[in-house]
């Protein structure tokens, strides 16, 4: 099985721009020679022809945001020997500061793009477009699950705040759209109406828990119009979805991330959400010598999220093993900011929390968000006179969580 | 405060800006700051200072610090 399907279409919606087989042919000739393609990603027609060259010669590639510099990364991971089923390699932070990849082999993305296709009924009549960056594994996981199924997938750099997009959105008549939380916010403030964009049928959400309000909310927004919203979870270790919560169960299982993808099974072991599917990556890798190492995790992924499943195998997550932030769809380790920086860190919806006893909030903010790689939006610094401290004298998460 | 220092003051606050840093030559994308995400709080901000609505398209046409004194002349105020 291929990953791109013979009439599946990409095309650029701002210059109409399509991708042709003789895009790949030459792409695959420029990239031959390569053991590893290092593969800077913008939302282009010539990005993703490269992209499908190295699947075609079966090369391992890892994606790279093209506004960052990555020297330090292809230095650490340059190698002339990788495993044979390597294809994918992707970095599991937005920290700058963390080299550590996930291992995603060519069966394992096959797997996943079919259960995606699968869980939303994703045809050849369906059009996506690009709502996220495709170095980023949602993104690249609405192209890979579009493709397999011989659909069309229109590139569209702005964002869902300018009307580029939403022309867009009409002009190539767009089916599904994508959305992590932060857009739902946005949606949200746009008021979006589906009744407005009749070509569109299908909202997915994923990156993240969204609020139950908004999930309810714009479930109905599309079942007013006979389309569907699909509520998901997963992580870029699982290549990267591992649930679906269907249309048909969203009101009456609210709050859960849905059950488990085609082909894969949840359990909750001492608490944690525990996965086992064919999605499941081959491992991570921390030096070049690990891209040779096979899989090591037979198709287990301990989640590191807390949950829970109730009788008909609907999952809800109820919190994480580590102290974890998810700010736009990156996990941020609480306890790691808290090393790096003279604060108390804790998580909010879709934005990180820190407290601090002295100095330039803003300033604090903005370095912050620049050693996560996020966005400033997403990191909220107040100033408190003292950290509420336990009789132990560790910091009192509960206190700071309250006082939000 | 005159509408146009609150319109600066909520400028300068959803973008994160110093507070004397000029704001009234913003354009959309052109300043590093100013993506999608600090849109939403931008317009978050000009609807809470003064108490509008804004409609979806005011919100995708705001492209610019004077797109957005002029689309608040719509609602009835008058930055000048």
């Amino acid at each position: 099985m291929n990953l791109l399907h013979p009439s599946a279409r990409v095309v650029d919606a701002a210059t109409g721009e399509r991708l042709t087989p003789a895009m790949i042919d030459a792409a695959a000739a420029e990239i031959a020679g390569q053991p590893i393609v290092f593969l800077p990603m913008p939302t282009t027609v010539p990005a993703v022809a490269r992209y499908l060259a190295a699947w075609r010669l079966e090369k391992p590639v890892l994606l790279l945001d093209p506004d960052l510099d990555h020297r330090a990364l292809i230095a650490r991971y340059t190698t002339g020997e990788v495993h044979p089923d390597l294809a994918l390699l992707l970095t599991t932070s937005g920290s700058t500061g963390d080299p550590k990849l996930v291992r995603l082999s060519r069966s394992a993305m096959l797997a996943n793009a079919g259960q995606v296709a699968e869980s939303l009924g994703v045809t050849g009549d369906d059009v996506a477009i690009t709502t996220l960056p495709l170095f980023y594994s949602y993104g690249l996981s609405v192209l890979h699950s579009h493709l397999l199924r011989g659909a069309t997938v229109v590139l569209e750099r702005t964002g869902i705040m300018q009307k580029e997009f939403w022309a867009a959105v009409g002009e190539h008549r767009v089916t599904s759209l994508a959305f992590v939380p932060s857009q739902y916010e946005m949606a949200r403030r746009l008021r979006f109406d589906p009744a407005r964009y009749p070509s569109v049928r299908t909202l997915t959400q994923a990156g993240g828990r969204l609020r139950t309000d908004l999930v309810a909310d714009f479930a109905a927004r599309m079942d007013a119009v006979g389309g569907r919203m699909f509520v998901m979870y997963g992580q870029t270790e699982a290549g990267p979805r591992m649930a679906c919560l269907p249309p048909e169960r969203l009101a009456d299982r609210l709050g859960s991330v849905g059950r488990a993808m085609p082909g894969g099974t949840f359990a909750i072991e001492d608490g944690e959400v525990v996965y086992r599917g064919p999605n499941v990556m081959m491992g991570y890798a921390e030096t070049a010598a690990d891209l040779a190492r096979g899989d090591d995790l037979a198709g287990v992924l301990h989640t590191g999220d807390l949950g829970r499943l109730d009788d008909d195998g609907f999952l809800f997550i109820t919190g994480r093993l580590k102290r974890m932030a998810k700010v736009f769809g990156v996990r941020i380790n609480l306890d790691d900011v808290e090393r790096h920086f003279p604060v108390a860190a804790v998580a909010g919806d879709d934005r990180l929390h820190v407290f601090t006893e002295d100095g330039d909030v803003r300033a604090l903010r903005s370095k912050i968000a620049e050693w996560l790689g996020t966005h400033f939006t997403g990191v909220d610094v107040r100033m408190i006179e003292a950290l509420p401290l336990l009789p132990n004298g560790k910091t009192d998460y509960r206190a700071l969580e309250a006082s939000l | 405060m005159t509408e146009l220092q609150r319109l600066r003051e909520a400028f300068r606050t959803a973008l994160d800006l110093p507070a004397d840093e000029p704001v009234d030559d913003l354009r959309y994308q052109d300043h590093e700051k100013w993506d999608s995400l600090a849109h939403m709080s931008l317009v978050a901000a000009i609807e809470d200072e003064f108490s509008v609505m804004i409609d979806t398209d005011d919100v995708i046409n705001m492209s610019s610090f004077a797109e957005a004194a002029r689309i608040l002349g719509k609602y009835g105020v008058d930055v000048k």
